[in-house]
């Protein structure tokens, strides 16, 4: 076990920067997970601190330890991949005892870890079948298996939940965190699904087109978003990102944005940044739990405002009841109890948690503090 | 030091075909088009005669008509086999029971050599003993087809049995796009009211177009290089009436001793080959980084 | 393959079916013809084939046209028959087919899991080489072959037939491991196994159809190739074909066509045999030769 330190890694493809500068530390037994839409580059930096790709500039440490320019095997690294990549000629046996075999370990030792983590997976019974009689689900855990038996420093996983059906994936998830409470280890996971990062991670790092945009827990990365990007792809239904427009209101700074009759307004902090955009426009991000009916709102903040708006659309989802609503000439999502009695085309109140509210210049799209 | 190795092996490994190819392939192409521009005859010679050798090729008559009888030859040999290849690949589109018996036959030919599909039919054809003869002894007197014989028609028979030959395999390509064609578009066709012919007309064989392609290219390039096959079944004749560039090339070559000029063909022959293969070849390569 | 184009099966009476059919047991007939014609009058005196009796069945039954094909027919100046020539063949298609197989095989392992700056030109060199037509380099390969010793042996003919099967078996190789999966060579090296641990231990267990594809496809172009045969072989190397065309225009004595179509049907039989037994995978290889990319 060890902790992982990159170190303004560089890497390109010719002239084509994928990787620009980047910098991450994950401590020792931490679970730090790289999410970004396709392309950012973060499958790219996985196969770096793998060794399946050379880098072009910076440094990766394992441990104490600088491991540019070693090959893979030598890391003390193992891989969980996307399509898992089991062999498709070997039993489960053989797939989990590969890697040993190579290193030259004697038959008993590999029996005996063969075993180990057989029984911690459960998967005994299928350690004489192929790869092919297996399902997706058994898959998983058979290359699951397979890394666990190297016992490395680090464990990596690209993306490798994505070939399951939602519900295992959920199944899966879970495992994947009794795991990492359970060994301890050091992960590092790549992901495109933001629900994914969230709840696994200890440290998440949000990437676009090979920058890394945020580093931090997943409570900064979900409440303190450093720009539009962050706050539009953490969370599900994603941020409402409205226009809105600086006022001042008897000294006080608002925002004013188009509701359903005439402008609306809510108090802004008061900040030398957000002061300095006034009479400017803002983005006024919320997130559609914090907009929500008066009854659900969360009453431990002091900072609840409530409004009337428009419902555009209604949508039932089971546990909780989306409503659509114009506002800022945009449709802006709220969540609201499961039981709320609302109606499309209605006219109602609905409560702001300003507490919960962020700002965007939406020049540079970055974070109004 | 190890590991230098390694990330070597990978260029070591290819280093032997990449180095064959160079030279046996490419350095090959360059000497032959060297000495294309020299006087050698029996044997090579580096005397520079520059393009000399091309003037006279194509003011030669043997090669006029060797280009002549190429462009006959390949322009039906493609028509016929693709179009005989699509007809047979609809047909036994239609639910044919007993397809698995049928098709194996149509491709039998493209695993013979051509030597002996010469033979065959140089003997099936011949007025003496093949068809005419057993038409003659059914007591169909009149019956006169000494096409292999007759300088005006040989050409043609060179035509049947290189479409005999390649026709199934032609087939096999159109039968493997039909049954690519996606299902939902003919259900949609079907839905707007039209019917099989109207189908197949307005929907699938434009479809196939990818497929004509590939038919055309692989059989094109298939005709150029054509010289088994004249060799077995007419030995060029009679007279010159068979003659392609592939059979002048090597007559003149290593019978006439008049390398030059032999090397001259082979070039052109090349470049008619690479007129077709290499803008194919690239829209393939193109396409395929695409996907 | 499901039969996808079936459901628009021309949908209509008896009598398109019936046209249908019939056209297709025309061409049936078309296409087995040849055939019919090599095994039937290889079985009949010379006498029968002269009375017009190519397309009916032996009145007499005789396998001496097959027995004189095999061992002492004329062929060239003397009477060996067509079996040290089948032999030649033998002798060349095995080591050419078994060479330039691995060498594909290796070429597309590279190409598609470990390629480098300029591989990608490689194979376009070899792509293209595969297309050449063979007069181009016949004058220097004679030359070639008189410079290292190799002029008029069967090894002469495998060494060419090597290298101009390379583009081929390559480009069948390189599709194969291009589908194949790369996540399963880097696992593998995370595993630690090297380049050809990799190669013996993962990709090659999976490899039987390609190499029963490439082998059948070098097999059957190479037993059949008649002009470097022709070119570059001496008595003691002429493959099969060449020998077979040496019998049938060797313009001494009368000609027995029925001894002309049993050595045809034995230089056939090797790939005939071969099409019959995997004719799935033979056709796989004409397609994958004429569809690219």
């Amino acid at each position: 076990m060890a902790r992982l330190k990159i170190d303004n890694l560089r890497k390109s493809y010719g002239p084509v920067e994928v990787l620009k500068g980047i910098d991450l530390e994950i401590e020792d037994g931490g679970f730090l997970v790289l999410v970004g839409p396709s392309g950012c580059g973060k499958s790219t930096l996985l196969n770096c601190i793998a060794g399946l790709e050379d880098i072009s500039g910076g440094d990766i440490l394992i441990g104490e330890r600088s491991v540019t320019g070693l090959h893979p095997s030598k890391r003390d690294i193992a891989m969980v991949f996307q399509s898992y990549a089991l062999y498709p000629n070997m039993t489960v046996e053989k797939n989990i005892s590969f890697g040993m075999e190579i290193r030259g370990m004697p038959r008993a030792a590999r029996e005996a870890a063969i075993n180990e983590v057989a029984d911690m997976l459960q998967i005994r019974e299928l350690l004489k079948r192929k790869p092919s009689q297996l399902s997706g689900g058994q898959r998983q855990r058979v290359a699951m298996g397979r890394a666990l038996v190297r016992d490395p420093q680090v464990f990596l996983f690209d993306e490798p939940l994505s070939n399951l059906d939602a519900k295992l994936r959920v199944d899966m998830r879970t495992e994947i965190k009794r795991l990492h409470q359970r060994m301890g280890t050091t992960i590092v996971y790549v992901t495109h699904d933001q629900i994914e990062a969230l709840t696994l991670a200890t440290k998440i790092a949000v990437l676009k087109d090979g920058e890394l945009l945020q580093f931090g827990t997943p409570d900064q990365i979900y409440n303190d978003p450093v720009n539009m990007f962050v706050a539009d792809f953490m969370g599900s239904p994603s941020m409402n990102l409205l226009p809105a427009t600086v006022v001042e209101d008897g000294g006080a700074l608002m925002v004013s944005l188009a509701g359903h009759e005439g402008d609306m307004l809510l108090p802004a902090p008061e900040s030398a940044a957000m002061r300095a955009l006034l009479g400017r426009q803002v983005i006024f991000g919320i997130r559609p739990e914090a907009f929500t009916d008066p009854q659900g709102a969360d009453r431990t903040t002091g900072q609840i405002e409530k409004r009337t708006c428009f419902v555009d659309v209604v949508e039932p989802a089971g546990s909780d009841t989306f409503a659509v609503v114009n506002l800022g000439g945009k449709s802006a999502v709220a969540r609201l109890r499961a039981d709320a009695q609302i109606a499309p085309g209605a006219v109602t109140e609905l409560a702001f948690n300003m507490s919960k509210a962020v700002f965007f210049d939406p020049a540079s799209q970055a974070r109004v503090q | 030091m190890r590991e230098s190795f390694q990330n070597w092996l990978p260029r070591l490994v290819l280093a032997p075909s990449f180095l064959l190819i160079l030279v046996f392939v490419y350095g090959f192409i360059a000497y032959t088009g060297y000495l294309s521009m020299t006087n050698s005859k029996m044997l090579p010679s580096y005397d520079w005669v520059g393009l000399a050798n091309y003037e006279k090729l194509f003011r030669l008559r043997h090669w006029n008509t060797a280009m002549k009888n190429l462009a006959i030859f390949g322009a039906l040999y493609i028509i016929v086999s693709s179009l005989l290849g699509l007809l047979l690949a609809i047909l036994l589109d239609q639910k044919i029971r007993a397809e698995g018996v049928i098709r194996p036959i149509y491709l039998y030919p493209m695993a013979l050599s051509f030597i002996v599909t010469g033979t065959a039919w140089k003997w099936f054809l011949d007025p003496g003993i093949g068809l005419e003869n057993v038409m003659h002894q059914w007591g169909w007197e009149s019956f006169s087809f000494t096409w292999i014989k007759d300088r005006n028609m040989a050409i043609y028979t060179v035509v049947i049995a290189a479409v005999w030959q390649s026709s199934g395999f032609v087939m096999a390509m159109f039968l493997a796009g039909l049954r690519g064609v996606d299902n939902e578009i003919i259900k949609a066709a079907q839905i707007d009211g039209a019917t099989g012919f109207r189908i197949y007309r307005k929907i699938i064989i434009p479809m196939m177009r990818p497929v004509f392609l590939s038919a055309f290219v692989v059989l094109a390039h298939l005709a150029i290089k054509a010289y088994d096959l004249v060799v077995a079944l007419t030995g060029g004749g009679p007279g010159r009436a068979t003659e392609l560039p592939a059979t002048f090339m090597y007559s003149y070559t290593f019978t006439r001793n008049q390398m030059g000029v032999g090397a001259a063909s082979a070039i052109i022959m090349l470049m008619m080959i690479f007129s077709i293969i290499v803008p194919y070849i690239y829209s393939e390569l193109k396409s395929g980084e695409n996907r | 393959m499901s039969a996808a184009g079936q459901d628009i099966a021309l949908k209509g009476s008896r009598i398109t079916r019936f046209v249908i059919y019939t056209v297709l047991i025309v061409f049936a007939i078309f296409y087995l013809l040849p055939l019919y014609v090599m095994l039937t009058n290889s079985l009949k005196p010379l006498e029968e084939i002269r009375g017009g009796g190519m397309l009916s069945l032996p009145k007499v039954w005789t396998l001496e046209p097959w027995r004189a094909a095999w061992s002492h027919a004329q062929i060239g100046v003397s009477p060996t028959g067509l079996k040290p020539f089948f032999i030649n063949s033998i002798m060349m298609v095995v080591p050419a087919v078994v060479l330039s197989t691995f060498m594909g095989a290796m070429n597309g392992y590279v190409l598609t899991k470990w390629s480098f700056r300029g591989s990608g030109v490689v194979f376009g060199l070899l792509l293209l080489a595969c297309f050449i037509p063979f007069q181009i380099v016949l004058i220097p390969m004679a030359r070639i072959l008189g410079l290292i010793g190799l002029a008029g042996t069967t090894w002469g003919l495998v060494l060419v037939h090597t290298i101009y099967g390379l583009g081929f078996t390559t480009l069948f190789f390189r599709n194969y491991y291009a589908a194949f999966p790369t996540e399963l060579v880097r696992a593998a090296q995370i595993d630690g196994a090297s380049f050809f641990q990799i190669f013996w231990r993962i990709l090659a267990p999976s490899s039987a159809p390609i190499v029963v594809v490439t082998v059948i496809w070098q097999f059957t172009n190479v037993w059949n190739d008649f002009l470097f045969g022709v070119s570059f072989a001496d008595f003691d190397s002429i493959p099969m074909t060449v020998a077979l065309n040496n019998l049938v225009n060797s313009s001494t004595g009368v000609k027995e066509y029925n001894v002309h179509f049993a050595g045809a049907i034995l230089a056939a039989l090797p790939t005939l045999v071969v099409y019959i037994v995997s004719g799935r995978y033979f056709v796989r290889g004409l397609m994958a030769g004429a569809v690219k990319g």
